[in-house]
């Protein structure tokens, strides 16, 4: 079409030479204008405002897609500086949820342009101690590793679980206290809330592949040669804290008919890192990742915290075009796979019965970010006697967000507080969430509420199912 | 004594004079309309405003008519049935009532529900405001949001502010088939019909209750009407939900010509009236309403009639009653309960010394201040009907 | 800059998120969704009731500063910019449903609440709200009350001024009155109807009173494709009038067919078409089908190259895809873009069209038209660079005569955006003197300061000098 092509022409050059970077202005200015094509893709139509969790409690244009995606086109026009209070509160209070991207008529790449956001918010004014502690941390294996094993020991040791039901002792203790019972949620269920079968609450949505036998599915026996491999990220925090869902998760894929192969010096995946708009730190993470998991060579990268999964299939867009590591990132991205995908395309293998009366919150880096809606539920659906109830909200953030409970415990409160209502209203005796962030988020809130209601991750509850049906009799556990 | 000018100049030179001389205006067309309570002054000089009856703009592709104030609606519609259209005017008064007077009462009739009232229809005005000023607002295509929605104001408000001259409405297609299901049945049972057809959601496009028996006792029938305008198929489809939603086989089903006669019956119902009472709630007091205005209809010796959908009731006496007390207590009485369901009581012009001791239309809705702004805003030298209900 | 004293007075009215008077955050609040226009408002009063909105209100008048409404800032027109340092007064938190009355079919809702929600909610109860502006999953009733909005299914059911039954409204001084309600009934001036489409100029509505329509039981979409447009405009005439009432048609031409298909959104329209017409009946089954078949014929006979037959849901929905996503997929072919609002009667359209395209190759413009075809609504959409100062200029021009076209051919500047900043300066194209002077006169009789969203609608020039208003 020749009209739209003239229009392109008419625009100035978005990169022309700029000044030095020294300047964090020019900086930011540079980053935001080397997207500028992406932040005029908002036509300013409002459309995201509905979807965003911090308008919607707020009511503030500033806390919105559009307005925060205004205040970054006011810094590349020169009309606001990055280190402005306001840049810094809204870009800040982003949960970074990204339910923005998918009713954008217009496509805009919300998600990045909001990480290259906070970096150049990051060189105008440094990010909180605290945040810096953490991101630092988890740049590292030797410093994340030792960490989560302190933290392990303290949760086994219970303390957090009796600080979470202490009662509130003030606004001040609201941090450390819901530190703690992130902590203490993290921990493995030690038996599921069943209740007998003609107790469970009726089905709103009955469940479908319980009815097939073994037979009717894949057999864990095609023939190893021909058996799709898997590498596992097994990530930082899920390594450290959610160890039992990468064993499930293994073995979940295995019994679906997959091979799961090792994969040697993986790491974190970054994620927190760019959100956090600390790119640099995030691609060198990326890059030790590539050339890990080239190494392993499987068909299939899987994906059991749906943070991580987000951050993979973006590692391509992470590397300018120029990067030498660019196309390696990008082959490696379309590898990736949500654990929910992997399964549903194998059925998944229907397992024993589980009474429970369950509900399933989305992950908002699963379905807004990857696009994956129903395969979490289709993979509930395979555990017999599970009733999955319907839940008020579910695609909405839980709150949880990274490291956002810790840098905006206010507003966290608020959208947290609002996850853990819908789910009491929804009746069931457990939640079921696939990614580690908002287990220990909605963990945390629900005991802080006093609820006995457990946070569940998939595989762990498929992976019961399958113990229970006996499908891993005579394979070793 | 009344003036009948010829054209829209004349028009305005009329309510100049009037103005300087002082002596009150009252427009009106064929007469037909029943006055709401309390409008018209007591005394004036008629302002005939059917010598101008053109059609100035018919496009039937458009779906809109543009024409002046004095053209009967009879005539427009025989104009309209020629290309299957009509104009769904069907408030008590319309048919031999003109254009003009349609747009100046703004009421509503029984389909309502299914084609908006007359002001959601109208288009736009050419109005000379009580200072002499001519105005044209609106205009002739269907949506139209240029500038304050003046056309609203002017619609519904009875020659108090302006005298309408021309008028542009929306045309709809003409129903492929109009029927009518009649039921004849004691009130009760006829209300309890109304609601399960309101509840039931089917597209009835009117539903009418009346012919003498809503009064109660006396062992006379009642009469449910359910009109059902539609294409062959649908009409037929609905016809047979709404039988079996009431579960009885309709006494009498009249088809077109039989069932726009009903309806014009139904609609000349007030043409004899010396008094008619209006009371209005939602529709879902529909029950209680009724049984507000029986005790007003045993008062004056009046007949009632209902538009289900809309949630009106009306008692008419082909007598003049006179300012009776227990008249006016009944009345007074039915206004108090009335409006305790947040609907009103209003009586018409015809109520005379009844209307000024009971008052016409009841309490206000609190925004007099504007109302009086209004007024004085277009008709600064109170030329025209100088009361309306605030 | 605003007063300390004010900004402590409006907190301790509306609570600390309440109130926002950061200079810098205030940028995101200088346009609505027209971006040409920019005006940076003195500070932004977030109330959560009416008695807050009243404070605030009155707060503002004691200080004599002058107040935008403003709702989702989704409009069209520049109407939720503020002028001369005005303080926006938003309704983003007063976004409760008060009550649905099944029984009535009516709803009671604060003015924030968003106009798709409504539906969602009254849907429970076999009812929907009707009017539905293409922005309606993020556009707020109060919004759509100010506008008068209309949407593509008013074809059948008319515009946001046939719902609104009742209304509580905060005037310009702070005095809260209440008009219409439990149906719209009462005697008296329609003052329900007049502030309807005020554009707030006359107050902020609090409480709004709205009636709601049974579910239609059964719908039914085509989308036919045209190599000429005006042969789709000729299709929506003959249909009209054959005497079938359509729900919607709506009208997508082929720059905006190329822009969506590009887009993420591509809804599998065929590029090289000049048009597409999407018609929808709904109603009861029975009388569906033969009116799909009606059309359908009409269609063909009037030169489309094919009509495709929704036949499920997901189909319905993939048809209406490129209706609905049109305006935000030409964020894709150019950053900045001029919708213009004009009605015309519906048998002009082809010829108007023709005269779009005319104006627009001289001008050396990309005009993509998305339309409202049943009720002659036309929608160009000028593609521009505001960055390139003289395609600007050529844009302003281009979207005069497009007016003075649409004018000229019986129709009117604006079918349901509002005139607000945007098209002011074109109400004289179709009122006088006298009708604009009684339009000033009708805005003071609700604002007599003129403190309500001043400067829009009214052309500045054309306010009379001496007030024509009435104590």
């Amino acid at each position: 079409m020749a009209g739209p092509g003239r229009v392109r022409q008419s625009r100035p050059s978005a990169t022309a030479s700029q000044p030095a970077a020294t300047d964090p202005a020019s900086s930011l200015a540079r980053a935001l204008r080397e997207q500028e094509e992406g932040l005029l893709n908002c036509v300013h139509c409002g459309f995201c405002l509905p979807a965003c969790p911090t308008y919607r409690r707020l009511g503030d244009e500033a806390d919105s897609p559009r307005g925060r995606l205004h205040l970054m086109r006011a810094v590349v026009e020169g009309r606001l500086e990055p280190g402005a209070e306001a840049y810094q509160r809204h870009i800040g209070r982003c949960l970074g949820c990204r339910a923005c991207e998918p009713v954008c008529p217009s496509g805009v790449a919300y998600g990045h342009l909001l990480e290259l956001a906070r970096r150049v918010g990051n060189e105008a004014k440094p990010p909180s101690l605290v945040t810096r502690i953490i991101l630092a941390t988890f740049g590292s294996r030797w410093a994340w590793r030792p960490l989560l094993a302190g933290a392990r020991l303290l949760r086994a040791l219970g303390l957090p679980a009796l600080a979470a039901r202490r009662p509130r002792s003030g606004a001040n203790a609201r941090g450390p206290r819901l530190a703690l019972a992130m902590l203490a949620a993290s921990a493995r269920v030690r038996s599921l809330p069943e209740s007998p079968p003609d107790e469970v609450p009726s089905p709103t949505t009955p469940t479908t592949n319980a009815g097939r036998t073994a037979a009717d599915s894949p057999s864990p026996t095609d023939g190893p040669d021909n058996r799709p491999t898997v590498a596992i990220l097994t990530g930082c925090v899920q390594a450290g804290l959610f160890g039992r869902v990468n064993a499930a998760t293994r073995r979940v894929l295995e019994a679906n008919g997959y091979r799961v192969v090792p994969v040697g010096a993986q790491g974190c995946c970054g994620a927190l890192h760019a959100h956090a708009g600390e790119l640099d730190s995030a691609r060198e993470l990326a890059r030790r990742n590539v050339a890990a998991f080239e190494a392993a060579g499987a068909d299939y990268l899987a994906m059991n915290a749906s943070g991580c999964g987000a951050a993979m299939r973006e590692y391509g867009s992470l590397f300018s075009q120029d990067d030498p590591d660019a196309p390696r990132a990008a082959a490696l991205a379309e590898r990736v796979r949500d654990l929910s995908e992997l399964l549903v395309v194998r059925g998944p293998r229907p397992g024993g019965s589980i009474h429970l009366a369950a509900t399933s919150d989305a992950p908002c880096h699963l379905l807004h970010a990857q696009g994956v809606a129903d395969a979490p539920e289709r993979v509930l659906r395979a555990i017999p006697g599970l009733r999955l109830l319907p839940l008020q909200g579910a695609s909405e953030c839980c709150g949880g967000a990274g490291i956002y409970g810790l840098t905006q415990p206010e507003l966290g409160g608020m959208i947290g507080g609002d996850k853990v209502r819908n789910i009491l209203e929804s009746g069931a005796a457990a939640v079921v969430t696939g990614n580690p962030g908002c287990m220990m988020q909605i963990g945390a809130g629900l005991r802080l509420a006093g609820s006995s209601v457990v946070v569940l991750h998939p595989a762990e509850l498929l992976d019961e199912s399958y113990r229970r049906g006996g499908l891993y009799d005579g394979q070793g556990r | 004594m009344s003036a009948s000018p010829g054209s829209v100049a004349e028009i305005q030179a009329l309510i100049r004079s009037a103005a300087a001389a002082g002596t009150p205006l009252i427009p009106v067309g064929r007469r037909s309309w029943p006055g709401a309570g309390g409008w018209a002054p007591k005394e004036g000089r008629a302002l005939d405003t059917t010598p101008l009856k053109r059609i100035r703009h018919y496009e039937p592709a458009d779906l809109t008519i543009t024409a002046d104030a004095g053209i009967g609606l009879d005539e427009l519609d025989a104009g309209l049935a020629e290309n299957g259209q009509w104009l769904p005017i069907d408030s008590p008064g319309a048919g031999s009532g003109t254009l003009g007077a349609a747009a100046a009462t703004g009421g509503f009739g029984p389909l309502r529900q299914r084609y908006g009232a007359t002001r959601d229809n109208v288009l736009g005005l050419e109005v000379v405001t009580g200072d002499g000023r001519l105005l044209r607002l609106g205009g002739r295509v269907v949506k139209n949001v240029a500038g304050y929605d003046l056309v609203r104001v002017f619609v519904g408000s009875r020659g108090s502010l302006g005298v309408i001259t021309r008028v542009s409405m929306r045309l709809f297609p003409r129903p492929e088939e109009d029927r009518t299901l009649i039921y004849r049945v004691r009130a009760e049972r006829a209300l309890a019909m109304a609601t399960a057809l309101r509840r039931g959601h089917l597209p009835v496009a009117a539903v009418v209750l009346g012919s003498g028996g809503m009064e109660g006792g006396g062992g006379r029938a009642a009469t449910l009407a359910a009109r059902i305008l539609g294409g062959g198929r649908g009409a037929r489809e609905i016809t047979g939900r709404v039988v079996a939603a009431l579960g009885a086989d309709p006494d009498e089903a009249l088809r077109d010509e039989a069932s726009r006669r009903f309806h014009d019956r139904h609609r000349q119902w007030e043409d004899d009236a010396r008094l008619m009472v209006r009371l209005r709630a939602l529709p879902d007091r529909l029950d209680e309403v009724v049984a507000i205005a029986q005790p007003v209809a045993a008062a004056v010796a009046g007949e009632i009639a209902a538009d289900a959908r809309n949630g009106v009731v009306r008692v008419k006496t082909p007598a003049a009653p006179a300012g009776r007390d227990e008249v006016v207590a009944a009345l007074a009485g039915a206004r108090g309960r009335v409006e305790a369901l947040g609907g009103s009581l209003a009586l018409d012009d015809a109520a005379g010394e009844l209307g000024r001791r009971v008052g016409w239309v009841g309490r206000g809705g609190g925004a007099g201040g504007i109302v009086r702004r209004i007024k004085s805003l277009f008709d600064p030298h109170g030329v025209l009907a100088p009361r309306c209900p605030e | 800059m605003i007063q300390q004293s004010l900004v402590r007075e409006l907190r301790a009215i509306c609570g600390s998120y309440g109130v926002l008077d950061d200079p810098d955050a205030l940028l995101v609040y200088e346009s609505d969704a027209l971006t040409a226009y920019r005006h940076r408002p003195a500070a932004v009063v977030l109330p959560r009731t009416t008695r807050e909105t009243r404070e605030s209100v009155a707060a503002i008048a004691r200080h004599g500063l002058p107040i935008v409404p403003r709702g989702a800032g989704t409009g069209l027109s520049g109407g939720a910019v503020a002028l001369n340092d005005a303080i926006v007064v938003g309704t983003a938190r007063m976004n409760r449903i008060l009550g649905i009355d099944a029984p009535n079919r009516r709803a009671v809702l604060q003015p924030g609440v968003i106009n798709a929600e409504l539906s969602v909610a009254a849907r429970r109860h076999g009812l929907y709200y009707a009017p539905d502006p293409s922005s309606q999953t993020t556009c707020t009733i109060g919004g759509n009350v100010a506008e008068n909005s209309g949407g593509p299914h008013c074809l059948k059911y008319g515009v946001t001024s046939r719902y609104v039954t009742g209304l509580e409204v905060v005037l310009p001084d702070g005095e809260v009155i209440r008009i219409g309600g439990q149906g719209r009934d009462a005697p008296g001036y329609d003052l329900v109807g007049l502030f309807v489409g005020s554009e707030g100029c006359f107050g902020i509505a609090t409480e709004i009173e709205v009636s709601l329509l049974p579910v239609p039981e059964s719908v039914r979409t085509l989308l036919a494709i045209f190599d000429r447009i005006e042969d789709a405009g000729r299709a929506v005439s003959e249909i009209m009038s054959a005497g079938m009432l359509p729900a919607a048609m709506e009208i997508i031409d082929g720059a905006t067919i190329r822009a969506v298909e590009d887009s993420v959104f591509a809804a599998g329209y065929p590029t090289d078409a000049e048009a597409a017409l999407v018609i929808e009946f709904d109603g009861l089954e029975a009388g569906l089908k033969g009116d799909a078949e009606r059309a359908r014929r009409r269609c063909l006979a009037t030169g489309a190259r094919e009509v495709r037959t929704a036949q499920d849901e997901a189909e319905r929905a993939a048809l209406w895809k490129g209706r609905k996503k049109a305006f935000g997929a030409m964020g894709r072919i150019a950053p900045d873009l001029l919708v213009q609002d004009a009605t015309v009667p519906r048998t002009a359209l082809p010829s108007v069209l023709r005269g779009i395209s005319r104006i627009s190759a001289r001008h050396d413009l990309v005009v993509a038209n998305v339309f409202h075809a049943g009720d002659g609504n036309l929608h160009p959409n000028i593609l521009f660079d505001r960055r390139d100062a003289e395609e600007l200029e050529r844009v302003e021009r281009a979207s005069k005569e497009i007016m003075r076209l649409c004018v000229d051919a019986g129709g009117t500047i604006t079918g349901e955006h509002g005139v607000g900043l945007d098209k002011k300066h074109h109400m004289t194209l179709i009122y006088g003197p006298d009708e604009l002077n009684a339009m000033w006169g009708i805005r003071r009789v609700f604002d007599p300061g003129e403190t309500m969203n001043p400067g829009k609608v009214l052309p500045d020039e054309t306010q009379p000098v001496a007030a024509a208003v009435p104590a």
